[in-house]
């Protein structure tokens, strides 16, 4: 299930709803929103190419259970305005092992950063700063064509 | 560089590429010329990346601009 949103989400539910006996391993990324010790932002805005991201989204969800043979795999992305703390992005993965799930919850979330239309800003008061790419994340992405060629 | 924009569209009477249409955007408005030589930016044509310039552009088709990505 791949899903962009405005509303928060509940870890266990999204949890129950992906469990199966099929599944020995379950593999969990959650993002929040961090505050910077140099950044004193009160939060981020999330702006998204809808289709697009959904797209990517779900071509990243195909590659990850062919590859990782992966039984299930969810991916919740928020968008709009989101304050210090709140969930950010969630990715989980299942499979009957646990190498490949948590191996495949680190590609989606590397390819997730540096592959799919979503722009970060942050807030402070009513102005909005965009978010610049960093290198490390775009590295991280790259480094998987090796892996996964 | 700020389009402040979400989208805009375009007619055009004769045939199409994106090669063409590259050309005729930076007539049109000479700040299309920083967009096109900006490496970071990519270039989708109905939610695919555009990797042949010389690809057809038809009535009705959605070109999107993305600069570098930021999600996660």
């Amino acid at each position: 299930m791949i899903k962009i949103t405005k509303e928060d989400f509940n870890l266990e539910e999204e949890f129950k709803k992906i469990h199966s006996k099929k599944n020995g391993a379950y593999s969990f990324f959650l993002g929040t929103v961090r505050q910077d010790i140099n950044d004193n932002i009160d939060g981020i805005f999330l702006e998204c190419y809808e289709d697009l991201a959904y797209s990517q989204l779900n071509k990243i969800k195909e590659d990850s259970v062919k590859i990782w043979n992966l039984s299930d795999c969810k991916i919740i992305h928020r968008i709009g305005d989101l304050r210090i703390s709140e969930k950010i992005v969630l990715v989980i993965t299942a499979a009957p092992h646990r190498s490949d799930c948590i191996e495949a919850c680190e590609y989606i979330i590397d390819t997730l950063k540096a592959n799919v239309a979503l722009w970060k800003f942050h807030v402070k008061g009513k102005e909005k700063e965009p978010v610049d790419q960093k290198k490390k994340d775009l590295d991280k992405y790259l480094s998987w064509g090796q892996i996964i060629s | 560089m700020k389009i402040q924009k979400s989208h805009e569209f375009f007619e055009f009477s004769n045939e199409m590429s994106f090669s063409k249409l590259k050309n005729e955007l930076i007539n049109q408005n000479s700040f299309f010329d920083e967009i096109f030589k900006d490496s970071s930016i990519k270039f989708f044509l109905n939610l695919k990346e555009i990797t042949d310039e010389n690809i057809p552009i038809n009535d009705g088709d959605e070109i999107a601009l993305l600069p570098p990505v930021t999600g996660g």
